[in-house]
């Protein structure tokens, strides 16, 4: 008895999470994909050909797996934007609507500033998105704080003003305004000079310009690591850690929990204004209206998957990209239709989010059953046992 | 210019009964303590399917069979609501069995919904994103003495769906069953304290499962309507974030059915005014899109506090331990 509970107390917390939380998601990929196999028989076709070529499809080649990086990209922001709030106990719902409103930004930087030399105009745009998200989340953030309005309703909401405001803004200041050139001229704004571009990375690595892939992708790794570090090693992060478990002993604590919230939600904000970036700068060059592609809505699924470690989200974004790419696959190689991908997401989040749920459920019942031994166990025959009590 | 106004409060009715049922769907869920916000992709279900019924029950009814009723449109409206229970089912399983935060697990409702609908149409339909246009709705009626009004206000009343019908008395079953039955002191108490609800002996689970249950039904019932009534056919993104706008309304209420009506009525007049009333005086200087935005800026004005003031249910999107009792 006496060594088994030593044994278990010797596996560090740390270890027992991360080997919990990975048997969760390997559960959960099981169960989405045996349900997932069960309506591709349905269809006639083997399971194994059609997962297999959904991976062809991302790993097979350059190409393919160029485009499943370029959907990856804005998931990656997107789905850190949200993370950043849930490290603090706090859910934005509204990235949809701030990284829509960063768009208009972006483009309204784009098309003002357009006398700013080669990359300044690139770099220009991409600042008014960082600022224009930022500006939408302050919304929520100080309402929060202020007024005590709860933030899911708010940001929800605010989503809504977002989509009818920009499509205002494209309509009325950017209205594209040169005739001709075949488009329906109230629906989009002007295009973009080509300075204002993020530039091509594909053609370094034998990939086509036209698959898109620029270098957005590697400054959304990237940026996944600087909120690493900033949510593990700096103060920020520390107090946001304090505030989402305790907000109580965070406030005893010296923490200003207001302070830190709003600070959490313009980072939050910031992050969720580029995700637009790889559509409106790496690819279009204009804003069209009816751009919403739900990045924010997928991006809080996104951010489930990799439980909101910025590195996990990383590849909980490429594995998105993986069966976004899927899509295609299906449509060329199998009779399963495309939108069968679709549904395989869902479950894969829905599955995730439940053997998540029960994993923590049972580390805490783990955790709290140990405490409990430890509190009932008999003293143990050592000289030292009285002094244990007297400390308990 | 009356004759605006009457037509544009046809149109508010007709948005009134969607956001009216679908904020009915909500105020069950979240009175019983489950915070819904997945009643968009409740009513998407709720669009898609009940497209589909319409489409496979709408058959030529031989002679003297059916009564006359138009058994497309009404098979398409249960099924809608039966696959809105359905699909409601997992909220009700992720956050009542599986304790999995209320907000989390309405999102993904939300998020799967798209892609389910889309595969469901490619299964009914033969594609992703709408049905065939022009199926049959259910035969309008003008309502006695007010669809004679004069100036051109009895337009508002005439030619409307039964369904509007409906969703007007509605409020009295969904008042009757909330504040007099013993089932809805039980369900609201639930929604205040589960804890105390419990030691009285009153099961919470199966109480929090029939109300999410319910909220699923008459969110797809809601998007139901859409599809069959409104629309004529099913298209992705018809609902066009009004399950937000029911969410808005039902906070604006106070969770309170009467008051519900009030503000649904408020909000489908909104979603009129750009469709009809454009040309109005005052309105011609608003860009529509102005207009739009109206519920959702009342709701955050609100919810602020600087006007009037909200409670939601005290155990709403809270983590009640009991588990599946």
């Amino acid at each position: 008895m006496a060594t088994t509970q030593t044994t278990r107390r010797q596996i560090p917390e740390w270890l027992e999470s991360l080997v919990g939380q990975l048997g969760a998601l390997l559960l959960a990929l099981i169960i989405a994909l045996a349900i997932g196999s069960v309506i591709i028989v349905l269809y006639d076709e083997s399971p194994l050909d059609v997962y297999g070529a959904i991976v062809e499809y991302s790993f097979g080649s350059a190409e393919g797996f160029g485009y499943m990086l370029v959907a990856a990209t804005p998931l990656i922001f997107s789905a850190l934007a949200t993370a950043v709030c849930f490290k603090g106990g706090m859910f934005n719902i509204g990235v949809e609507g701030q990284y829509i409103v960063a768009m208009a930004f972006a483009a309204a930087a784009a098309l003002w500033f357009d006398f700013l030399p080669g990359p300044l105009l690139m770099w220009a745009a991409i600042v008014a998105a960082m600022i224009g998200g930022m500006a939408w989340a302050s919304i929520p953030a100080l309402l929060k704080v202020r007024t005590g309005a709860h933030e899911v309703v708010t940001t929800i909401m605010l989503n809504g003003v977002a989509a009818s405001l920009v499509a205002w803004i494209i309509g009325g200041p950017l209205r594209y305004e040169e005739t001709g050139g075949g488009y329906n001229v109230n629906l989009r704004t002007d295009p973009f000079a080509d300075n204002a571009m993020i530039p091509d990375l594909g053609h370094l690595l034998g990939i086509r310009p036209s698959v898109k892939l620029t270098w957005l992708f590697p400054a959304a790794v990237l940026t996944a690591m600087v909120v690493w570090f900033i949510m593990r090693r700096m103060r920020l992060g520390y107090e946001a850690r304090a505030v989402g478990s305790a907000p109580g002993s965070a406030q005893a604590g010296g923490i200003s929990i207001g302070g830190v919230q709003i600070r959490l939600f313009l980072l939050s904000g910031l992050l969720a204004g580029l995700a637009g970036m790889q559509q409106l700068l790496g690819d279009q060059g204009f804003l069209p209206v009816g751009y919403e592609a739900g990045l924010g809505f997928i991006g809080i699924g996104v951010a489930f998957l990799g439980q909101n470690n910025p590195i996990g989200i990383i590849f909980a974004a490429m594995l998105w990209g993986v069966l976004a790419r899927g899509e295609t696959a299906l449509q060329i190689e199998t009779d399963v239709p495309r939108e069968f991908v679709i549904i395989l997401q869902g479950l894969l989040i829905m599955t995730v989010v439940i053997t998540y749920q029960i994993a923590k459920r049972r580390l805490l019942t783990r955790q709290l059953r140990r405490e409990a031994e430890v509190e009932q166990a008999p003293p143990p025959s050592e000289p030292t046992a009285g002094d244990e009590e007297v400390a308990a | 210019m009356l004759d605006d106004l009457g037509a544009a409060f046809a149109i508010a009715l007709t948005y009134f009964t969607i956001i009216y049922l679908t904020g009915l769907g909500g105020l069950f869920s979240e009175r019983s303590g489950i915070v819904n916000i997945g009643l968009e992709g409740m009513m998407i279900i709720g669009t898609v399917v009940g497209s589909a019924g319409t489409h496979y029950f709408t058959l030529p009814a031989p002679e003297g069979f059916g009564w006359g009723l138009p058994w497309g449109p009404i098979m398409g409206l249960l099924l809608g609501a039966l696959a809105g229970a359905l699909f409601a089912s997992i909220h009700a399983l992720a956050t009542v069995t599986f304790r999995v935060d209320h907000i989390v697990s309405g999102v993904v409702i939300n998020l799967v919904a798209v892609g389910l609908a889309r595969f469901l149409s490619t299964v009914f339909f033969g594609q992703a994103t709408q049905s065939d246009s022009g199926q049959p709705a259910m035969h309008t009626i003008d309502i006695p003495l007010l669809s004679s009004l004069p100036l051109g206000l009895g337009k508002a009343f005439q030619e409307l769906s039964p369904m509007v019908i409906v969703a007007v008395l509605m409020v009295f079953p969904v008042t009757y069953s909330l504040y007099r039955t013993r089932w809805g002191l039980r369900l609201r108490s639930c929604g205040e304290n589960p804890e105390a609800t419990r030691s009285l002996g009153v099961r919470v689970a199966p109480l929090r499962y029939q109300a999410v249950l319910l909220s699923g039904a008459l969110a797809g019932l809601s998007g139901a309507f859409l599809a069959i009534e409104v629309n004529l056919s099913w298209n992705e993104g018809q609902t066009q974030g009004l399950g937000f706008i029911a969410l808005a309304a039902l906070i604006l209420s106070n969770w309170n059915p009467k008051r519900l009506m009030v503000a649904a009525l408020i909000f489908g007049f909104a979603q009129a005014v750009p469709l009809r009333l454009m040309d109005a005086p005052v309105l011609r200087s608003i860009p529509p899109e102005f207009v739009r935005m109206t519920p959702y800026l009342v709701t955050i004005i609100v919810l602020a506090g600087f006007v009037g003031k909200v409670r939601p249910p005290a155990a709403a999107g809270k983590a009640y331990e009991g588990g599946t009792t």
